[in-house]
C-alpha cells in the first residue's frame, strides 16, 4: 500500500476511518462493545450546533454542496492565563451569555473575570473554606458557589455581592452544583452522599434524593430539567426523575471504578462519565450502556470536570461563526489529566483532536464558551488559562503526521512536579482530590 | 426528557387519584388558571393580588398588585407562550401582565365590573370581555394610550316565531354573562343571562348563531384545545357538552351551524349544583367542583358516566383547573382560599437502582426464588 500524500483528495467522511492506516493513525480500539451502529449514536435530535453529518450522511447518498473535511486536529493555542487565587483552581465556568468567566478556588474565593480583555471583574468573599463548584444561572446574573463550609451561596454578579440567605442543609463539604434550566432550582451533590433539589426562591431544600453510598462526586440537569444525573465514588451514576424525585435508572460500568464527574450531553440524550480508571464513557442512559469511550489522558486521583464543545472546519473559522452553516460543525469533548494535559476528543470518532501541555500539575477544571468556542482550564498550579483556536500549522505537529497517540504505546509524561504541592492541595475542596481516594496531600500539610 | 424512562403503567393513567399538594400564599384564592406549557399556574386572590406558582418547586413565583385592593380578581387568561396575563376584576379593570419584569403592560378600564376577560389566542393585544349588566366588550390593547373597545351583541339570533310579541320588554334585562374565545379567536362564544348561546364573529362582531339550553343563566362556557367541544355550566344545575362545527374553516356558512348538546351532566338525586367546570387535557373528561360539597366529580366523555370522585380537603371548593397536559388538577378552596392540587402517585420502581436488578410481581413464591428476596431485602435496606 502506498502512503498517500496528504493533499490527497479524501472521499466522503464517512470513509476516513477505513483510511486512517493510510495516513499513519492508528485505529482505535477500546474494547467496548462498540459498532458502526453505535456510531448513530450521537446525533440523533441533537441541537444543531452540535449535530455531526457525518453519521447523517447516507452511503451513495449524493451531497448537495461540496462538504467540507472534518478537521482531524484541532489547535488550541494560550490565549490568556489568568493568575490571582492564592490556592488551586477548582472549577471554572463560562457564563451563559459568554460574558464572564468564574473560578472557584481552594482560596474560599471566587474570582469573576472579563471573558474577552481577562479582567478580574469581582472576587467574591464569604465562604468560609474551599469552593469546589461553581454553577451560573440560565440568566448569567447569578452565581452559586458550594464549599467545604457546608453551605451553597448565590452571589449577584452585577453587585458582586452574596445573596442574603445562603442553602443550608447539606452535612458535609458540597461537591457539585447544577442550576435548573429554568433557573429556579439548584441540585447538589455532597460527601454527605445525598443529592438535595433547591427552591431558589425560598432557599429550601425542596427534595432530598437518597442517591448513593459513597460521597456524590457530579450532578447535572438534563436540558429541558425534567432528568438529574448523579455520580458517585461508588461506582454509580443515576438518572432521577426531577418531579417525582424517583431514581429511573441506575448505570455502573463492570469496573465499578468511581465515577468522579456526570454531565449530560447538550442533546439530553447521553450523559458524560469520568471514572478514575483514566476513561471518559459516553452512556446511552435510556438503554444503560456505554456508547463511547474516550481515552489517552490520565485520571486516576482527582475529580476532572469535562465539557463538550464544537468545531468547524479551518476554511471558516468558529470565530466567523455566523458564516458557518450548522452542517459543517462536529462536536468535541473536553477533559484534563492528573498529568496537566488537556485532551479534546471527537465526539464521534473518539480521535483525540488535540492534547494541549496545559498546566503544571492536574487540571481541575474544563469548559467551553458557547459563543466563541474558546476553551477555559484550570488547576492545582492557581491558574485559569484561556485556549484560543488557531488553524493548525502543519510543522507544529509531530512531524511524522501522526497525530493520534495510542495510550498503550506512549506513556503519558510523568507529571510535572507541583511548584507548591502540599499547599495547593492541602484541604479536600482545593485540590479537589477526587471523592473517596485517600488525600494524601492532607496528610502531608 | 425523562419520557423513555418513565413507567408505561403510569402514561397510561389520565385521571388524577391523590392529593399532592396544598398550596398558599397571601389571600384567598379564587380562580386559578394554567399556563400553556403547563409549569405555572396563576391564582387570583379575593384581594385583588395574583400570584403566579412554579409547579416545579411549588413556590409563588410572582405576586402582581394593581387591581383595586379589596376587590375580587374574577378571571385570568394566559397568553401563549406565557409571558403575557390578563386578569380580569369588579373593580372595572383588565390588566395586561409582562411576567418577565412583574410589569403591567395595559391597564384598562371597561366602565363595568368584569365577569369574565379572555385573550385573543393569537393576538395578545385583543381581550373580549362579559360585563356585569353590559354589552360584552372586545377591547383592541394595541395602542398604549387608546384602547378601542367594540361592543358586542347581548341578544340572540332568533328564527321570526321564536320572536316574542313585545321583544323589547323581554329583552331589558338579557345580559352576557360568560364569553369566550375559539382557539383560532375567528369566533367569540358568549352566554346570557337567559339562557342563550351566542357565536359571534370576531371580524364582522355579529351574532351569527344562537342556541337556546335553558331558561337560567350560564354560569361558565368553556372550549376544549381542539375548539370542537363545548362545555357549559348553567344555575339549572346541569352541566352539557356541546359538539361545535369547525368554525376556523373559512367555508363555514351560518346556516350550517347545528348546535346538538352531547351530554348532560346532573346528579339526580342530591341535585347537587355546580361550582365550576373544566375539560381534561385532551377533553376525554369533564370535571366540575359542587356547591355546599367537598369533593369533584370526573365524567368521562365517551358514554357520560361518572368515573371519579376526587376527595381530600374538608370544605367546599371553587375554581377547579385541569392541567393542560398531565393527569394533574387543581382547585380553589371557598373557606381556606388554599389551592389544592391532584396527582397521581408514582411508585419507586426497584429495579431502576440496580442494572441488574428486576420487578418481582408480588405473589412470587420467595422460597424458592430466595436469592431475589436477598436482594430486595437488601435493596429496601439501602434506601430506608
Amino acid at each position: 500500500m502506498s502512503i498517500s500524500t496528504p493533499d490527497a483528495p479524501r472521499r466522503s467522511p464517512k470513509r476516513k476511518r477505513s483510511e486512517s492506516e493510510d495516513t499513519g493513525v492508528p485505529p482505535q480500539y477500546d474494547g467496548a462493545e462498540d459498532s458502526a451502529a453505535l456510531q448513530y449514536a450521537y446525533d440523533e435530535e441533537m441541537p444543531s450546533e452540535l449535530q455531526s453529518p457525518e453519521e447523517q450522511e447516507q452511503e451513495g447518498a449524493v451531497a448537495k454542496k461540496p462538504r467540507l473535511e472534518r478537521p482531524r486536529e484541532l489547535n488550541y493555542v494560550p490565549h490568556m492565563t489568568l493568575r490571582g487565587h492564592k490556592r488551586g483552581v477548582a472549577a471554572v465556568k463560562y457564563s451563559p451569555d459568554g460574558k464572564w468567566i468564574a473560578s472557584c478556588s481552594a482560596d474560599a474565593t471566587i474570582k469573576v473575570w472579563d471573558a474577552t480583555t481577562g479582567a478580574l471583574a469581582h472576587t467574591l468573599e464569604g465562604h468560609l473554606a474551599g469552593i469546589s463548584t461553581l454553577a451560573w444561572s440560565p440568566d448569567s446574573l447569578v452565581l452559586a458557589s458550594g464549599s467545604d463550609d457546608k453551605l451553597i451561596r448565590l452571589w449577584n454578579i452585577s453587585t458582586g455581592k452574596c445573596l442574603p440567605s445562603p442553602l443550608v442543609g447539606h452535612h458535609n463539604y458540597v461537591y457539585s452544583l447544577a442550576f435548573s434550566p429554568k433557573g429556579n432550582m439548584i441540585v447538589s451533590g455532597s460527601y454527605d452522599e445525598a443529592v438535595f433539589l433547591w427552591d431558589v426562591r425560598t432557599a429550601r431544600v425542596m427534595r432530598s434524593l437518597p442517591a448513593h453510598s459513597d460521597p456524590v462526586s457530579g450532578v447535572d440537569f438534563v436540558r429541558d430539567g425534567t432528568l438529574i444525573a448523579s455520580c458517585s465514588s461508588d461506582g454509580l451514576i443515576r438518572i432521577w426523575d426531577t418531579g417525582t424525585g424517583q431514581c429511573l435508572k441506575t448505570l455502573v460500568h463492570e469496573d465499578n471504578a468511581p465515577v468522579t464527574s456526570v454531565r449530560f450531553s447538550p442533546n439530553g440524550k447521553f450523559v458524560l462519565a469520568c471514572t478514575l480508571d483514566s476513561c471518559v464513557r459516553l452512556w446511552d442512559y435510556v438503554d444503560g450502556r456505554v456508547v463511547k469511550t474516550y481515552q489517552g489522558h490520565r485520571n486516576e486521583k482527582y475529580s476532572i470536570g469535562t465539557a463538550f464543545g464544537v468545531y468547524a472546519a479551518e476554511q471558516n473559522e468558529v470565530r466567523n461563526g455566523d458564516e458557518d452553516s450548522e452542517e459543517d460543525q462536529w462536536a468535541f469533548a473536553a477533559c484534563g489529566s492528573d498529568d496537566g494535559r488537556v485532551l479534546l476528543w471527537d465526539v464521534s470518532s473518539k480521535e483525540v483532536l488535540q492534547e494541549i501541555q496545559g498546566h503544571e500539575g492536574a487540571v481541575l477544571g474544563v469548559d467551553v464558551s458557547g459563543q466563541t468556542q474558546q476553551l477555559v482550564t484550570c488547576g492545582l498550579d492557581r491558574t485559569i488559562r484561556v485556549w484560543k483556536r488557531r488553524p493548525v500549522v502543519s510543522a507544529t505537529t509531530n512531524g511524522n503526521g501522526v497525530h493520534v497517540e495510542d495510550a498503550a504505546d506512549v506513556p503519558p509524561p510523568p507529571p510535572p512536579p507541583l511548584d507548591d504541592g502540599p499547599s495547593a492541595t492541602g484541604t479536600p475542596a482545593n485540590g479537589t482530590p477526587a471523592v473517596g481516594t485517600p488525600i494524601a496531600s492532607a496528610e502531608e500539610s | 426528557m425523562n419520557l423513555p424512562l418513565t413507567d408505561p403503567v403510569l402514561l397510561a393513567q389520565d385521571i388524577p387519584d391523590v392529593l399532592t399538594a396544598r398550596l398558599r400564599s397571601s389571600g384567598q384564592a379564587v380562580c386559578l388558571r394554567f399556563s400553556h406549557k403547563g409549569d405555572l399556574l396563576a391564582s387570583g386572590t379575593a384581594k385583588g393580588t395574583i400570584a403566579i406558582f412554579d409547579l416545579e418547586t411549588n413556590g409563588v413565583a410572582r405576586k402582581l398588585k394593581g387591581h383595586t385592593t379589596g376587590r375580587t380578581v374574577q378571571s385570568l387568561s394566559w397568553e401563549k407562550s406565557g409571558r403575557y396575563l390578563l386578569s380580569s376584576s369588579i373593580d372595572w379593570k383588565v390588566i395586561l401582565w409582562d411576567l418577565q419584569d412583574g410589569s403591567r403592560v395595559r391597564v384598562v378600564s371597561l366602565g363595568a365590573p368584569v365577569y369574565i376577560a379572555e385573550l385573543h389566542p393569537q393576538n395578545h393585544l385583543q381581550c373580549v370581555a362579559a360585563l356585569y349588566e353590559y354589552r360584552p366588550v372586545l377591547a383592541d390593547l394595541t395602542s398604549p394610550t387608546k384602547p378601542i373597545q367594540h361592543a358586542l351583541p347581548n341578544l340572540p339570533l332568533r328564527a321570526p316565531h321564536e320572536q316574542d310579541a313585545n321583544p323589547e320588554k323581554a329583552d331589558a334585562k338579557h345580559f352576557t354573562t360568560v364569553a369566550a374565545f375559539t382557539p383560532s379567536g375567528s369566533h367569540i362564544i358568549t352566554g346570557t343571562t337567559k339562557g342563550w348561546l351566542n357565536i359571534i364573529s370576531t371580524t364582522t362582531r355579529q351574532t351569527i348563531s344562537s342556541l337556546r339550553l335553558c331558561s337560567k343563566p350560564i354560569l361558565l362556557i368553556r372550549l376544549s384545545t381542539s375548539g370542537r367541544d363545548l362545555l357549559v355550566n348553567a344555575s339549572d344545575t346541569i352541566i352539557r357538552t356541546i359538539k361545535l362545527p369547525d368554525l376556523s374553516n373559512p367555508a363555514l356558512s351560518p346556516d350550517q351551524i347545528h348546535l346538538d348538546v352531547e351530554h348532560k351532566f346532573q346528579d339526580v338525586v342530591n341535585r347537587l349544583s355546580w361550582n365550576h367546570v373544566a375539560f381534561s387535557s385532551n377533553a376525554d373528561y369533564v370535571m366540575a367542583s359542587t356547591l355546599m360539597n367537598h369533593d369533584i366529580y370526573i365524567w368521562e366523555r365517551g358514554h357520560g358516566s361518572l368515573v371519579k370522585i376526587l376527595e381530600g380537603p374538608k370544605e367546599e371548593l371553587g375554581a377547579v383547573e385541569w392541567h393542560p397536559h398531565r393527569p394533574f388538577v387543581a382547585a380553589t378552596g371557598v373557606e381556606s382560599g388554599r389551592i389544592y392540587l391532584w396527582g397521581i402517585t408514582t411508585p419507586q420502581r426497584w429495579s431502576a437502582l440496580a442494572p441488574d436488578f428486576s420487578e418481582v410481581e408480588a405473589n412470587v413464591d420467595r422460597k424458592k426464588n430466595w436469592s431475589n428476596a436477598v436482594w430486595i431485602w437488601k435493596m429496601k435496606s439501602w434506601m430506608s
